[in-house]
């Protein structure tokens, strides 16, 4: 059996609405499929702005029940009209004033898989995620899907090498990693952290970063969406810069075994001398 | 970038000609018999300068990088100033100590030697009396010559691109000056390290871009080796980078090179204008040369393969888009995560070339391509023209003259023909046929005469009026409907055209023979 996945990425820019922002990634679907890809993750809070450049309660609106509102709803029947594996970044209500920064999973037939809540949340300038988002408290879910083991880590949790390491624990072959990140601030880290993490962890990367300003203020996010491999090589190129873009690319899920029968992280690792690590 | 524009090269970063070693192995030198006592692992540091002195305190004259030469006259019989003598040149960063034998010591002075071997300074000792004068006018006149050639160097570079650059010279111009001076591949990349233009010897660029998804991963590179990369980037931007591969001379010259030559083309990209300048460029060649057939298409498989472009096991799909945009065609590719090349060939004619996995259905993603191409571009009529798809990758450079043939032989009647998504060879017919023919002379002066009565009036509206007449197969209302004109007026518009050129259009024949002439005239007009 071959062991080869079709995997997608997509990254766009700020439509001004929400209903056109989820055509557009409704469209990314259908395109994605079109050319056989069996897995397919958007951006981090896909369907809004990246409203946490402002402190505005407005934007609570944004956020609506995981799996029950409309919008997982309505990418369940997409995902089983065309057979594929979605990953959705979402802003998520779990009642009234209690809300996340999530990503749903839905298997290739449409059925709801379970969530990941972003656990690391920053409140920097231009970043001002703790107005919006209660820290994660589902732990490290592994989704056992039709194409392979995937985990979720959203945008600011990848500078924390835990996590990571707990999903490669846990069994993931590709960690999806939606992000709302702008020039400036860290373009050197982007190409920089995620493959450090494929290599340490031995598994494969999808990067996804949205492209272009907002009116919501100055960021300029810098798209640049690539997979990167156990090796900590890309697949293929890294996407625009600046334009929308749809990244597909074959994975060969065998490289995991391959790389790890050459570099035993997993065998070689101290977990008993890493105590201190776990101290409040 | 890494250097400062409008500084003539700072000296004290280039290379000194001259090691300790490469001192003590002088031929003027070797006559005083020069002895390594301590600091031998250290032999390979550069000697800026040789500086004679008889001081205790020498190292407060001293800026770092000299080769102190001494007879020890102000230090024998003292151990203690001894070895504070070396201490104090290793403060300062000396390179070497080189100490004459003689009266103040006939031997090696253990104190001075003990005390070198800790701090790893390099001491000789001369065992022949030998005049030092000799010694510094040798070391002195060579590095001041090397220095002399490198700001020379640096000078005539400087010159040669600026008058490039001043001159509105294209990109290639300036890399090719660039590998004249290096004698080796010189390689231009975007930080994705897509290959955007290259210049050196044909075969060696070859060689180099075969490996260069290897050669791009090397993160660092070693320059030692002589792969010297400078980055270009400006106003706080990186964007990408140059690259000189295999430099055969010494290190220093090469980075100077390449900072010079990164220099120039940050300028150039300045005055030139938008950052796709340079992609765009590279697949314009790329397609170009491809089409042309001038270079046989195997020979261009490393530089589609180092522009990005995958190459092994993979369907290619050559088309023609005429009167699209090139950005908006890149842009459309990119939304659908379709990887292709898109490149304008002459004005209005854009090539796309896509490259699917072989488990594509790549009929079915053209179609997607151009259907999405007229929804994102609105009004714009672009017409996609395809070859049939190729899985080798000899074949591309015909299927791209074939998409092209197919884009020419409806170029004119688009509106009329009521085309497909994409055109293909079967869907040209007749006027594929008479495109090929155009240039031959029986078959222009039949299109002369038969078409004679009307081009001599120039009547340009009839003309056109008979045009979608026949394209649409003498469809009346639709040819009214064209032309925005009423039934009526067709029907007076057509009694003119047969008046003028004596014929029956409603006999098939006769209709026949002047749609084959009026493609013909069209196909010599395009």
């Amino acid at each position: 059996m071959s062991t080869v996945i079709r995997a997608a990425l997509f990254q766009t820019a700020w439509t001004g609405d929400k209903e056109s922002m989820i055509q557009v990634h409704e469209q990314a679907v259908r395109d994605a499929a079109a050319q056989g890809a069996q897995v397919l993750c958007f951006q981090e809070l896909f369907y809004g702005p990246y409203f946490c450049q402002v402190q505005d309660k407005a934007f609570y609106e944004y956020a609506e029940a995981i799996p029950d509102g409309p919008i997982v709803k309505r990418f369940q029947a997409l995902a089983k009209e065309h057979g594929i594996v979605l990953v959705l970044p979402m802003y998520e209500e779990e009642q009234p004033g209690v809300l996340y920064n999530t990503a749903a999973v839905i298997d290739a037939d449409g059925s709801y898989l379970g969530k990941y809540r972003k656990h690391h949340i920053p409140q920097v300038p231009g970043f001002w995620e703790k107005f919006y988002f209660r820290p994660g408290n589902s732990g490290w879910p592994i989704f056992d899907t039709k194409v392979g083991k995937i985990g979720v880590y959203i945008c600011y949790d990848r500078h924390f090498p835990e996590g990571w390491r707990a999903l490669g624990l846990a069994g993931a072959e590709i960690v999806f990693n939606p992000s709302a990140t702008s020039r400036g601030l860290s373009a050197y880290l982007w190409q920089l952290e995620q493959p450090a993490a494929a290599a340490a962890n031995e598994y494969f990367v999808g990067a996804i970063n949205r492209v272009g300003v907002e009116e919501l203020g100055d960021n300029d996010f810098y798209g640049t969406t690539y997979f990167v491999d156990p090796e900590a090589q890309f697949v293929g190129e890294v996407a625009s810069d600046k334009e929308p873009e749809l990244v597909v690319r074959d994975l060969d899920l065998a490289k995991l075994r391959e790389v790890r029968d050459r570099w035993q992280f997993y065998r070689d690792r101290r977990p008993d001398a890493y105590g201190p690590l776990t101290a409040p | 970038m890494t250097t400062t524009l409008g500084t003539l090269g700072n000296l004290d970063t280039l290379e000194p000609a001259l090691s300790v070693r490469q001192v003590l192995g002088l031929e003027r030198v070797l006559a005083g018999e020069p002895e390594v006592v301590a600091g031998a692992s250290q032999l390979d540091r550069p000697v800026r300068w040789v500086h004679v002195a008889e001081a205790a305190d020498v190292g407060v004259m001293l800026t770092g990088g000299e080769m102190v030469l001494t007879t020890g006259v102000l230090l024998a019989g003292d151990e203690a100033a001894q070895a504070e003598y070396i201490q104090s040149l290793h403060r300062a960063e000396a390179s070497a100590v080189v100490l004459g034998l003689g009266r103040a010591f006939p031997a090696p002075p253990d104190v001075m030697r003990r005390a070198a071997e800790r701090c790893g300074l390099p001491m000789v000792v001369l065992h022949r009396p030998f005049p030092f004068a000799e010694l510094t006018e040798e070391v002195q006149s060579r590095l001041v010559r090397r220095k002399f050639a490198a700001v020379s160097l640096s000078e005539a570079v400087r010159t040669a691109l600026t008058g490039l650059i001043t001159g509105g010279a294209p990109l290639q111009s300036l890399l090719d000056e660039v590998a004249a001076h290096s004698a080796c591949p010189v390689v231009v990349t975007n930080l994705a390290h897509r290959v955007l233009a290259t210049a050196g010897e044909r075969s060696a660029v070859d060689d180099v871009l075969r490996d260069w998804e290897r050669i791009a991963r090397q993160a660092g590179g070693n320059e030692g080796d002589g792969w010297i990369r400078a980055e270009l980037g400006g106003r706080g931007e990186r964007w990408g980078q140059i690259m000189l591969c295999g430099y055969r001379g010494d290190t220093a010259t090469g980075r100077l090179l390449a900072d010079r030559a990164a220099e120039a083309l940050v300028l150039h990209r300045m005055l030139g204008g938008s950052a796709h300048t340079w992609e765009e460029q590279s697949a314009q060649s790329l397609l170009t040369d491809l089409a042309s057939g001038v270079v046989p298409a195997r020979q261009l498989l490393p530089r589609a393969r180092a522009a990005g472009l995958p190459v092994n096991r993979r369907t290619f799909v050559p088309m023609v888009v005429r009167d699209g945009d090139t950005a908006q065609l890149d842009r459309v590719l990119r939304l659908l995560g379709l990887p292709g090349l898109v490149a304008e060939l002459a004005d209005g004619v854009t090539a796309v070339l896509l490259s699917l996995p072989r488990d594509q259905d790549a009929d079915a993603l053209a179609a997607h391509f151009a259907s999405r191409l007229r929804t994102e571009s609105g009004a714009l009529k672009a017409v996609v023209a395809a070859a049939g798809q190729r899985t080798v990758w000899d074949d591309v450079p015909a299927g791209l003259r074939e998409a092209q043939h197919v884009a020419d032989a409806v170029a004119d009647s688009s509106d009329a023909l009521e085309l497909p998504a994409v055109v293909r060879l079967k869907d040209v017919h007749l006027r594929g046929l008479i495109r090929l023919l155009r240039d031959d002379p029986q078959v222009q002066s039949f299109a002369e005469r038969e078409l004679d009565g009307l081009l001599c009036a120039a009547d340009e509206d009839l003309l056109a009026v008979l045009r979608t007449y026949l394209a649409t197969g003498r469809n009346k209302s639709r040819t009214a409907q064209l032309h925005h004109v009423s039934r009526p007026a067709l029907y007076r518009r057509l009694e003119a055209i047969e008046g003028r050129l004596g014929v029956d259009l409603d006999d098939f024949e006769q209709a026949a023979s002047v749609h084959i002439a009026l493609l013909a005239h069209d196909a010599q007009q395009g």
